[in-house]
């Protein structure tokens, strides 16, 4: 077995440096062509990830298919070794050093069989397949991230798609590159736009019925959000929709008008629909360069999979000025009552950056619910002030929310929504400023840590929380406070046993009792942040449930130290 | 519901306007009213905004079809005068699945205007807007808060369609009283140097202050319906009312455009100006207002939910 030292692909990848410079985040010394290291591959079960694979993923306890473990993103496994009662058995199975310090904010894949096979990402744009019962590499890939790209936000790669033979990543300059997922070597690479004008790709795809969805990125840097489909076969771009209509905008408004789709989407099998996230609209705070609603940014907008049109959409920040980007992934919760409703039916389901909970309905968009605050709500959906009044304007949620992209996670046995939120305040102004396409485009100013005396005195000096809501009401039935120097990021993960997993940015990866918030078995990873997504399988040859997850700051935007680990733990049944 | 979506204006506020307009107290309870200002204000010759008013018409002669512009205030008139039955209905019941399935009132309000709206923005009516015109600065204001009392848009024509004293002299609030809000609208051409916005997709002022306001209004009849349970009376109230201004702001908008486009123009230079720019600044005011009572629905705003 190859170490780390002696794997071209991930030694490439962990010579690539990002750093911040006046445009952005900017990769530096990225490999000038694509890197790949075989190892021993034939150790991956050569069959189809079938769509009937894909369909039922969510059922399957052997296996975590796509980001979300299932189409309606529900992060919940079935495995059903762990239990409350026995997790403080679990121990560390093995952790591996991945190769890039990048931010680590992704969810693996774990393809059943024997044995199963791991495929994790990490930025910019490297993934590798692992036996993910030996921890071992057997192959591992690095895209040549372009240097001239620039992020606004860190070097993000959240996943791949599996679909047949291909395994799918999406690549910093804003493509998505298909890989022989036995074996790692390039099959085919679409562009979806041109990284020059400020477009990037930081989310794992989605593929149903051989067609891959992917979207955009880059809302600070004065684009226009679009998504596409592609045949997950040939490449081919199937059919393109731009979230911002321009018939909703003024005039040349539009060509900067953001609304970017940068996290996974959620398909409803039945209705044949995918529920985006839509991020912000550009410039972030200077609303009087692009007046109305924006609309269809910082919304759900439900779109028929096989045209693209739009069906229905739900602002949650009108015309916003705060970057209250709505990035969660959404969830859709079938057969649910609503008592006071008198409702009984799907629900599409969310929480943004404005901290409130929204339940939609899945046929219309139309607000059954909006859930009481998930934090604070200080200075909250106000007029942001020019920066010539000299007034500050310290505002609570803060711009990474509320709830920000953290995959939020669904337990069918609580019905409750698990989130993990922040409580930060940060102080905002707008002033004009030139837009040239590729660079950032803000349209105003941040101060992250704000004085203190600017802070407003309510604020109850909690930097974070998880938080359990019930969809049906919007209460929050518990909550547990996070105290840290650095923000919270990352997901969570529910099992069918009643435990709900997440990593801090303490580093720690909990468990806790999903009914009501106790912590049941804690474990200190590292002094780094976890800002990965837990994941779990059972794997029947070793009659063991994993847990996996990644470990590391996202250095830039949650202020916590990078890393490079991947953490995998086990319990025996 | 009917009197209540009324525009607060109270005694402090009409003594405000007196003494921004620099007009005596003539009433004899010491309230200005509409038409107290009215006549108290003196049709002066401005030089500037006559000259102003002067450039526009040279500009865009002959390249106005007036027709047009008559047929979308005809019918903005017509939408104005029943508009009162869409704060009636309030939220309306969805006719269907999807954004096709919310049924259009107040589209419907705005549905005249389109057409002339498109034709202004087809023949450079509003890049013409921004040559000629300056900011909104506190001198513009003060000139086209005068103009407007001196002309009939605001006294008489929208009287006519159903903005009586009391919103008439809100409308004319709007524009005296806010001159450091409307000044953040900066036109493009003024962006100093090292911070210009790309004009190249920052779209003209004037084209956004107008412009802006009908999205507003277009945006109302989905916003209403999925936002249902987060609604109150004084919500619809100010919805209304704010739709309402918007529309009112149009009309003095497009009586100006028309003046523009007719070979016998009915109003001063100075009067054209005021029109253009008092037009445009009730649309930002009030957009701007309609976004933060209407749409930013704070915990503290919102209708309380049988759900907890």
């Amino acid at each position: 077995m190859a170490t780390n030292q002696e794997d071209k692909a991930i030694q490439a990848a962990s010579e690539t440096i990002v750093e911040e410079t006046e445009l952005g985040y900017q990769v530096f010394n990225a490999p000038d062509e694509s890197v790949l290291h075989q190892h021993d591959t034939d150790r991956i079960p050569q069959f189809d990830v079938t769509q009937e694979m894909l369909d039922d993923a969510g059922e399957d306890p052997e296996s975590w298919l796509m980001f979300g473990k299932n189409y309606e993103a529900h992060r919940y496994t079935t495995a059903d070794v762990i239990t409350p009662e026995n997790v403080d058995g679990l121990e560390l199975e093995y952790e591996m050093e991945v190769g890039a310090n990048s931010s680590m904010e992704g969810s693996p894949v774990i393809v059943p069989g024997d044995p199963p096979v791991m495929y994790q990402t990490n930025g910019p744009s490297h993934v590798k397949a692992i036996d993910a019962r030996e921890g071992e590499v057997l192959w591992s890939y690095t895209y040549p991230a372009p240097e001239d790209a620039v992020l606004c936000c860190d070097d993000n790669n959240r996943g791949v798609a599996v679909w047949e033979d291909k395994v799918y990543m999406t690549s910093l300059d804003s493509g998505v590159q298909a890989l022989d997922r036995y074996t790692g070597e390039e099959l085919w690479y679409t562009s979806t736009a041109d990284y020059k004008e400020g477009y990037s790709a930081t989310w794992a795809p989605i593929v149903y019925d051989g067609k891959l969805f992917t979207g955009s990125a880059g809302g600070e840097y004065g684009v226009r959000g679009f998504h596409c489909c592609i045949d997950a076969e040939t490449g081919e771009e199937l059919w393109r929709m731009h979230p911002c209509p321009e018939e909703e905008y003024i005039g040349d408004s539009i060509k900067q008008s953001g609304g970017t789709n940068w996290m996974s989407p959620t398909l409803d099998t039945e209705r044949e629909l995918l529920y985006f996230n839509v991020g912000n609209p550009s410039p972030d705070f200077n609303g009087t360069v692009r007046p109305g609603p924006n609309r269809n940014t910082c919304s759900t907008i439900a779109v028929d999979i096989h045209t693209g049109d739009v069906v229905w959409s739900h602002q949650e920040s009108a015309h916003d000025i705060w970057d209250y980007d709505s990035a969660m992934q959404r969830m859709l919760i079938r057969d649910v009552e609503i008592d006071h409703l008198d409702y009984s039916g799907d629900i599409v389901y969310n929480a943004g950056k404005t901290s409130w909970s929204y339940t939609m309905h899945p046929d219309t968009g139309d607000l059954l619910v909006r859930g009481e605050p998930l934090t604070q709500q200080l200075n909250f959906m106000r007029q942001v002030p020019h920066v010539e009044e000299e007034r500050e304007y310290v505002m609570l949620p803060g711009l990474l929310g509320g709830q920000d992209w953290q995959p939020a996670s669904y337990s069918p046995e609580t019905g409750l929504c698990y989130h993990k939120v922040l409580n930060t305040p940060h102080s905002v102004a707008w002033r004009n400023e030139e837009y040239r396409p590729g660079e950032k485009f803000w349209g105003g100013i941040v101060d992250v840590e704000p004085d203190e005396e600017d802070i407003p005195d309510e604020y109850n000096g909690h930097i974070s929380c998880i938080a359990a809501v019930d969809p049906t009401t919007g209460q929050v039935k518990w909550r547990d406070w996070i105290d840290s120097d650095r923000y919270l990021w990352g997901g969570s993960m529910t099992t069918s046993t009643g435990l709900l997993f997440a990593g801090t940015q303490n580093g720690q990866l909990v468990a806790y009792d999903a009914e009501d918030g106790e912590r049941r078995w804690e474990f200190d990873l590292s002094d780094k942040a976890v800002s990965g997504d837990p994941v779990s399988w059972y794997d029947p040859d070793t009659e063991k449930q994993y847990v996996a997850i990644q470990v590391g700051g996202s250095g830039f935007v949650g202020r916590g130290p990078r890393g490079d680990r991947l953490a995998v733990f086990s319990l025996a049944k | 519901m009917g009197e209540t979506y009324k525009p607060r204006v109270t005694a402090r506020d009409r003594e405000r306007l007196a003494a921004d307009l620099g007009t005596p107290e003539v009433s004899a309870d010491g309230e200005a009213t509409f038409a107290d200002l009215r006549a108290a204000v003196a049709a002066g010759a401005d030089p500037q905004f006559a000259s102003m008013g002067a450039a526009i018409r040279a500009d865009l002669r002959g390249q106005l079809d007036a027709e047009r512009i008559d047929e979308a205030l005809a019918g903005l008139d017509e939408q104005l005068r029943r508009a009162e039955e869409v704060r009636e209905v309030g939220v309306p019941e969805r006719v269907g699945k999807g954004d096709a399935g919310v049924p259009e009132a107040y589209r419907e309000l705005i549905a005249p205007v389109w057409e002339a709206y498109d034709h202004l923005v087809e023949v450079g009516f509003f890049e013409s807007l921004s040559s000629n015109l300056p900011a909104f600065t506190p001198e513009h204001i003060d000139g086209t808060a005068r103009g407007l009392l001196t002309a009939d848009a605001l006294a008489t024509d929208l009287a006519d369609v159903g903005f009586d004293e009391r919103e008439r002299t809100a409308l004319l609030m709007d524009v005296v009283n806010n001159d450091t809000r409307l000044s953040r609208w900066v036109p493009t051409a003024d962006i100093p140097e090292g911070v210009e916005f790309n004009v190249d997709y920052v779209p003209p002022l004037y084209h956004r202050a107008v412009g802006g306001g009908l999205l507003w209004v277009k945006s109302l009849d989905r916003h209403l319906v999925q936002k249902e349970i987060l609604l109150t009376e004084d919500v619809l109230d100010d919805a209304f009312w704010r739709a309402k201004a918007i529309l009112g702001g149009v009309a003095v908008f497009l009586r100006a455009a028309r003046d523009v486009a007719s070979d016998e123009p009915e109003q001063t230079d100075e009067q054209l100006v005021a029109g253009l720019s008092g037009g445009a600044a009730i649309t930002i005011v009030n957009q701007e207002e309609l976004m933060r009572e209407a749409y930013w629905l704070t915990e503290e705003k919102r209708a309380p939910t049988r759900a907890r």
